[in-house]
């Protein structure tokens, strides 16, 4: 399949190579969570909740009493996927991908200034299609900023992919089980360091630097979006508090 | 989980006692109802219902199937609920089974009527293509996403508002002429045909707390229950389902009058629900 066209450069799609899909993201979406945020890569869509600081609840999962315990649970929705498959609860992606966001989020959040306590990070898929770590990490974000959950900085994600000789931006779900590698990325964009690094397949070195350089981009782009989001839900409560 | 101090629990008590709830409603009377509809693209109907903080999205799938050979005219419906730990920290993991299936079980109870088939919201037969051999399979899946009390009426509710929201591709099938064979069924693109949603029923929860009543419990209230009446009510004002939760045991009585009031309720929420349905569908378009 051709997933870059030849004469005209789009992709099936219609974006252009180094095109992202469009963001969404809202802040405050479920009522009783501490902070919460909705965030969508085109038609991937993505609910985070986070609940905390608050006192830890299993006190055997506390490893460091000086420092916030941080818990990350991803979990899709039975419509997410295109086919509707029952799948159980807690399977290995899952698994891998809740372990992913929380390291990717403990990166950021100043855990020092929280002993004794815990924070939980919940994601749910609502759509899925392609580059859902991504969207779930972005989502984390938002919520935890709508916490008031102190952070070193804004954490982004976005994926990038190299297919028919082109690095491509953020893919979505045909062109992420094209097999072609998938460098997802995540940065402190401010303080301009990755966070988060993962690749399937090859690619030469010289083609890896180009594509994750691409998807380091993506991150700036999201980050200077989440920014706007956060800022504009500011001015809102400024707004409300009169 | 809601943790509530002696003067808090007296406050809500005291308030329903005397017909004026926390949030200022009355007894009978329910949160604030929003309804949108076609928010999940890949699924054949979907609506995201909020009562109050209580948010739900249900959607509806349909996929090709072989009938029951006990029922052989008749396509098979089944709803599952998730309970999302987005809506409350304690449904983490396998936290939320107990709770999704029990909510599971009375929309099942409540919508799809005995094991025949029989006095199902949805006219099974309407779901046969070919006799015996193919039919369609609906899947109703309901999502918690944020959780405040009342999750079965507000689940009921959203159910409601996606199967009136789906379309059912139209098929075309071509029978060959060995009648043992498996026919060709050819899936249109373009045609969808709508269902009759009109007899699927409402859920009406009637809580009680103290000597009285109320409808749309907040998890607050929900805490302070001794035992909840759920009634399943179509238009025609016809009981469909029942289920009692909660500890404390109920005169009869008491349950015949809860019956009659959650009739009286659910005809106006209906109503209420049909109108919000035709505005979420106008604004759609």
């Amino acid at each position: 399949m051709e997933f870059v066209d030849a004469l005209t450069g789009f992709r099936v799609d219609g974006r252009r190579p180094n095109e992202m899909r469009k963001l969404k993201g809202e802040v405050g979406v479920v009522a009783r969570a501490d902070g919460s945020a909705l965030f969508e890569m085109g038609n991937t869509r993505v609910i985070a909740a986070v609940y905390g600081p608050r006192e830890v609840q299993n006190k055997g999962q506390q490893v460091n009493s000086k420092e916030a315990l941080v818990r990350c649970e991803y979990r899709m929705a039975e419509f997410s996927t295109g086919d509707r498959r029952r799948k159980p609860k807690g399977d290995r992606r899952s698994t891998e991908i809740s372990l992913v966001i929380r390291q990717t989020m403990e990166a950021s959040i100043l855990t020092e200034l929280m002993p004794r306590s815990q924070i939980d990070i919940f994601v749910q898929v609502l759509q899925a299609d392609g580059g859902t770590r991504s969207a779930c990490i972005n989502a984390a974000t938002l919520a935890l900023a709508d916490a008031g959950i102190p952070m070193r900085d804004i954490v982004t994600s976005c994926s990038a992919g190299y297919l028919c000789s082109t690095p491509l931006l953020d893919l979505n779900y045909v062109e992420d089980s094209a097999g072609g590698p998938d460098v997802t990325v995540g940065i402190l964009a401010k303080m301009d360091k990755v966070t988060l690094l993962q690749m399937d397949a090859k690619l030469p070195m010289d083609t890896f630097e180009n594509v994750m350089g691409l998807a380091i981009e993506g991150c700036k782009a999201i980050a200077t979006h989440i920014r706007e989001v956060l800022l504009e839900n500011t001015k809102r409560l400024e707004c409300q508090r009169g | 989980m809601v943790g509530l101090s002696e003067g808090e629990k007296h406050f809500i008590r005291g308030g329903i006692a005397q017909g004026i709830r926390t949030d200022g409603r009355r007894r009978l009377q329910f949160r604030a109802l929003s309804v949108e509809t076609g928010v999940i693209p890949q699924a054949n109907g979907s609506a995201r219902v909020r009562l109050g903080a209580t948010e739900i999205i249900a959607s509806v799938k349909a996929e090709l199937g072989k009938p029951n050979i006990l029922h052989p005219d008749k396509g098979k419906v089944s709803i599952f609920v998730d309970c999302s730990p987005t809506a409350e920290p304690t449904f983490e993991g396998r936290g939320s089974e107990e709770l999704s299936t029990e909510l599971s079980v009375a929309l099942q109870r409540c919508l799809l009527g005995g094991k025949s088939g029989a006095g199902a919201a949805i006219d099974l037969s309407s779901l046969i293509i070919v006799e015996g051999k193919v039919c369609w399979d609906l899947y109703i899946d309901g999502l918690v996403v944020s959780s405040d009390g009342n999750l079965l009426d507000a689940l009921a509710a959203a159910i409601k508002v996606a199967l009136s929201n789906t379309g059912i591709p139209k098929v075309n099938v071509s029978l060959s002429a060995a009648s043992d064979e498996e026919p060709e069924v050819d899936v249109s693109n373009e045609e969808f045909l709508q269902f009759d949603t009109s007899s699927v029923p409402v859920i009406v929860t009637l809580t009680k707390v103290g000597q009285h009543y109320i409808v749309d419990a907040t998890s607050e209230e929900e805490s302070q229950m001794s035992s909840a009446v759920s009634v399943s009510v179509n238009r025609n004002g016809q009981v469909c389902g029942l289920t009692k939760r909660g500890g404390a045991g109920l005169d009869p009585s008491v349950i015949f009058d809860m019956i009659s009031v959650a009739k009286h309720v659910s005809q106006q929420f209906i109503a209420h629900l049909d109108s919000k349905i035709s505005a979420a569908e106008a604004a759609a378009e």
